[in-house]
């Protein structure tokens, strides 16, 4: 394949609010430039996880290489980015549009704009991007793409005049989207005799390969065999192999301005090699490296345990493998009395803790819990000290401290107008401060609220959906500390404090979440030889209690002729099944106690 | 592997039927439902008889002391059963104890006196329940008539006679158990035994409970109803032998027995399992040429310097398996070999099953092969948690919390299988 000219080139993500159906859009965009036969096509193609796929989702951003032969009879290259859709993701967003020079903004013609429709479009104006609005689901009977216009114009002033109406389920407009890529999105600028530059906005850690790395190259050209250098790191290597995804890896003799594809390292080390570091030549360096990324700051931690005590090693070699790929997961190593030797975990938000979690188990066969998630909290000791808590064991004794703080975000929720009161009740409940709100079409209210992190990590969200029929999106980003009034509730089961089930909790609310997780873990911990009390205490004092009753009666009688391999199976079985489960003391608890107190509906 | 030995020699012979007229919705045995004029029946019985006779003429029969003919219902159709159990009582010069197992519908007064000159000497008849609304709950064929009319038809042949009964089955109340208790006891049953409904995977109870059609029996309940069962048949003199089984004085089944004392057995037919010594797998292999082993099994896998046990299951369906005897085809079997401390272990935990519970001479074995430190604190985990207590002769036996919770202790002793 001859190197295409900057000229002939594209570079350009496709954005959206979550399920607004960005990935069918790629999907069809792969279909009609005939980069992925028909035969082979499959739903969702650039997912790759099966998490991805089972969930609907996108997590990972992908980059493929489309060749489009557009109406004035030239043939382009068009990068394509996918990007996530979630909140959580947000990180993996503004990573991509980095390396691109361009945007189509969907957004579903039925349901408008949404609150990370909002986001990803401010991502993408702050990094400079040409935006072309893509309106999708136009083939559902409940479209309304003008509606959807004026909220385009009116809430995030992109203007609408040559925005494109699709459907990503029947193919209709993606013509018309790939002409606008062609005739909007600016090519790519850079200076092909410069020193090699490329942005390395993706990597991963192939088995066989070590890790590789997704670039763009933004002046110069990278080329197989080349000693390179990361001008971060300062690690030099001879490249191995560059190549493109279209989307399986086809191997190339180089990437020039403006390609986006993927640089086989050879390195063993995951922790070698960073995402947002500047690829440059070895022995004819660039003077500056490109702009790197904002550190993502964790906002959710939880403790990561292998439920087989013996995995630990296993687990910090598979979450130094799982970071390169997604760099906002940061862990430092924990002990619990009840749990053993794990890892304090910080994520961006639960849906990441969630995708991580599985992951880890899937993808390097460990068996986890995770204990309930909770947020840094800042305790400022009368001494003056101030000291970080991101454990409810770090929380120190409270007659030493002055006062502690808490995370708060600002909140943005968008709602359709008859569902503002159920908003005001249940962001109230999780102890949120209205600021104001804007309509932004007569039947979009875009909300703003100033709310503890805590309490959004406090199944908020699927309460949110729930209370306004699924309606309502949300987006929030970090504001800042704020006083509030907080202790560590404590967790006992047969009268020994299990301090993994510990979790720091307002005042006010400590004594109602006691006794419902309390209630919780008396359906989730399984009936034992013996009963097993179950307690909630602040400080000494217990607050709530309830009972599990002795287990009476477990034996198989049945006779199965002399078939007693199948008893033993039995056997086996069950004790397979108390394998999954951590034994505290004398106590069985099974995984989901660990996370019981964030479904607690008081 | 040992030349064979009179200790190689199965002491029990058992032969699966796997025939009913209907499935109950419970039931997740090996046996599938055909009308009782089905030729397959005769088939595949005068199948049995004929692996029995290779078998006997091997001299691999010469040891055996019990025979049981078990279902699926044997007694589906009387003349081929006849015929079976006749020939049972042949081949086996040292035969003590000969059980066929039936149901009540498919048992006249007829067929007993038929099976009783055949040389059945014992009837363990599929009672379940004498009150008519649970045994339609549990899809029985028969009433409670008729399990009474075929019960006292054993007792009037002169074999010995067992019932099965189940607790915790949808209707059943304390009295209703122990109407059924009082009901079989009064037409002269030795022997009873008492099993709690189980939900099974794949049966159409299990369907009914995950769609709320039908409660899942409440353990509770059932640790009422198991306790319920012990004291009215204590009280009537039979004295529990083992989890689920209690007896008259000399009305045991020995043939069970044989099952949970680790004596090696043979099992003739359909889903018929086998446990032999190495020794007396290799005859098995010699008088059996048509065995057919899966390779993954031929090698006695996992440990071949320590197979201490071999245990095997037929699996051919009965088309098949009459198939393979009459033609010299293939019979498929799965094999699985126990090494030395496996098969202690598994020594262990079926003892427990039994009022004589563990000997010291099994505890004795256990050390012998290395269970060391790990028995001790298995012994004092069963006994601090009064799941067992050390009888006055030093053997380990079960409580009445260790019947109840018997998963509990037998796991804790099949655990030191490996380290």
């Amino acid at each position: 394949m001859p190197t295409d000219t900057p000229k002939h080139i594209r570079d350009f993500s496709i954005i959206a609010h979550i399920d607004h159906g960005k990935s069918t859009i790629a999907d069809r965009i792969l279909e009609q430039t005939h980069t992925v036969a028909e035969r082979d096509m499959e739903a969702q193609i650039l997912d790759s996880m099966d998490i991805e796929r089972e969930r609907g989702i996108t997590i990972k951003s992908q980059a493929v290489r489309v060749m489009y032969r557009a109406d004035d009879g030239q043939e382009y290259q068009f990068n394509l980015i996918d990007t996530p859709g979630h909140v959580d993701f947000s990180y993996e967003v503004s990573r991509s549009l980095a390396a691109c020079d361009g945007a189509v903004l969907v957004v579903d013609a039925t349901q408008g704009v949404e609150a990370q429709t909002v986001s990803n479009a401010l991502l993408a104006m702050n990094a400079n991007l040409e935006i072309i609005p893509a309106i999708n689901k136009i083939d559902l009977p409940s479209a309304d793409p003008q509606r959807v216009r004026d909220e385009i114009e009116e809430g995030l002033a992109i203007p609408c005049d040559d925005a494109v109406e699709v459907s990503g389920k029947t193919g209709v407009g993606i013509h018309d989207l790939l002409e606008a890529v062609v005739r909007d999105i600016p090519a790519p600028g850079g200076d092909p005799d410069a020193p090699l530059k490329a942005l390395i906005f993706d990597s991963y850690f192939d088995s066989y390969r070590g890790v590789v790395a997704l670039v763009r190259v933004v002046d110069g050209c990278l080329r197989t065999g080349q000693r390179i250098s990361f001008m971060q790191s300062g690690l030099t290597i001879e490249v191995e192999e560059v190549g493109v995804r279209r989307p399986a890896n086809t191997p190339l003799d180089d990437l020039g301005v403006g390609e986006v594809g993927y640089l086989v390292t050879g390195i063993k080390d995951p922790l070698q090699i960073r995402v947002g570091d500047t690829v440059t030549d070895a022995t004819r360096p660039a003077a500056e490296p490109l702009p790197g990324y904002r550190e993502v700051k964790p906002m959710v931690f939880t403790g990561l345990f292998p439920i087989d005590t013996e995995d630990f090693d296993n687990l910090r070699d598979a979450l130094d493998k799982l970071s390169l790929n997604d760099p906002a997961i940061v862990y430092t190593p924990e002990t619990s009395v009840a749990l053993g030797f794990g890892f304090r975990t910080g994520f961006l938000g639960l849906l990441h803790m969630e995708v991580v979690k599985e992951r880890l188990e899937r993808e390097f066969g460990l068996d986890l819990i995770a204990t309930a998630p909770s947020v840094e909290y800042r305790a400022y000791m009368r001494g003056g000290e101030l000291r970080e808590i991101k454990s409810p064991q770090d929380m120190p004794d409270p007659a030493g401290i002055d006062r502690i703080e808490e995370p708060y975000l600002k909140v943005k929720v968008l709602v359709p107008p008859d569902y503002v009161g159920a908003v005001m009740d249940l962001t109230i409940e999780h102890r949120g401060v209205f600021e104001d709100m804007v309509y932004l079409s007569p039947t979009n209210v875009e909300m703003h609220w100033s709310m503890p992190l805590s309490e959004l990590i406090m199944d908020y969200f699927d309460q949110l959906k729930s209370r306004t029929r699924g309606y309502a999106s949300l987006d929030y980003e970090f504001s800042g500390y704020k006083p509030g009034d907080l202790v560590r509730l404590d967790i006992l089961l047969a009268g020994e404090k299990i301090d993994a089930l510990s979790f720091i909790v307002h005042r006010d609310k400590a004594q109602a979440r006691g006794r419902v997780l309390c209630q919780k873990l008396k359906d989730i911990i399984p009936r034992q030889q013996y009963e097993v009390a179950i307690q909630a205490a602040i400080g000494g004092r217990v607050i709530a209690r309830e009972t599990v009753r002795a287990m009476r009666k477990d034996v198989l009688a049945k006779c199965y002729g002399g078939d007693i391999s199948r008893k033993r199976k039995l056997l086996e079985k069950q004790k397979e099944g108390k394998k999954r489960m951590k034994a505290i003391g004398s106590v069985e608890v099974p995984q989901e106690a660990f996370m019981a107190i964030l479904k607690v509906d008081e | 592997m040992s030349p064979a030995g009179e200790g190689d020699l199965a002491r029990a012979l058992y032969l699966h039927v796997p025939f009913c007229v209907r499935r109950c919705r419970y039931c997740d045995f090996a046996t599938c439902a055909v009308s009782c004029d089905d030729p397959l029946v005769g088939a595949y019985e005068a199948a049995l008889s004929r692996t029995a006779e290779r078998l006997a003429s091997a001299g691999l029969l010469s040891g055996v002391r019990t025979a049981y003919v078990g279902g699926g219902t044997p007694s589906i159709a009387t003349a081929p059963l006849a015929g079976l159990v006749g020939a049972v009582g042949r081949l086996c010069p040292r035969l003590g104890e000969l059980t066929c197992e039936a149901n009540p519908d498919s048992l006249s007064p007829e067929a007993s006196r038929i099976l009783a000159s055949s040389g059945v000497g014992r009837v363990s008849l599929g009672v379940q329940s004498l009150a008519d609304p649970e045994l339609r709950r549990l899809g029985r064929v028969h009433d409670a008539s008729r399990a009474r009319a075929a019960a006292r038809g054993v007792v009037d042949a002169g074999m010995r006679l067992s019932c099965d009964l189940m607790c915790a089955i949808p209707l059943q109340t304390p009295e209703s158990l122990a109407l059924s208790i009082d009901g079989v006891l009064e037409c002269g049953a030795g022997h009873v035994s008492v099993y709690p409904l189980t939900v099974e995977d794949g049966t159409p109870l299990a369907r009914a409970c995950e769609a709320g059609e039908e409660a899942y029996p409440d353990d509770d309940f059932e640790a009422d109803l198991m306790e319920l069962a012990a004291r009215t048949l204590q009280s009537h003199g039979l004295a529990r032998y083992e989890v689920a089984s209690y007896a008259l004085p000399g009305q045991r089944c020995a043939h069970n027995e044989a099952y949970w004392t680790g004596v090696p057995y043979l099992g003739v037919g359909t889903s018929a399992a086998s446990m032999l010594t190495p020794g007396g797998y290799g005859m098995l292999r010699e008088a059996l040429p048509l065995l057919e082993v899966r390779a993954e099994d031929e090698t006695l896998s996992h440990d071949e310097t320590d197979v201490a046990r071999v245990r095997l299951t037929m699996v051919d369906p009965p088309r098949d398996f009459v198939r393979a005897v009459d033609s010299g085809g293939r019979l498929r079997v799965e094999v699985e070999t126990l090494t030395t401390r496996e098969a202690v272990a598994e020594d262990m935990m079926l003892s427990l099953r039994m009022t004589e519970g563990m000997p010291p001479e099994l505890v004795g074995r256990g050390r012998s092969c290395g269970m060391g430190a790990a028995l001790d604190r298995a012994i004092e985990r069963a006994t601090g948690d009064g799941l067992a207590e050390r009888a006055s002769d030093g053997s380990i036996v079960p409580t009445r919390r260790g019947w109840l919770l018997g998963n509990e202790l037998y796991g804790l002793f099949w655990g030191l299988a490996h380290d």
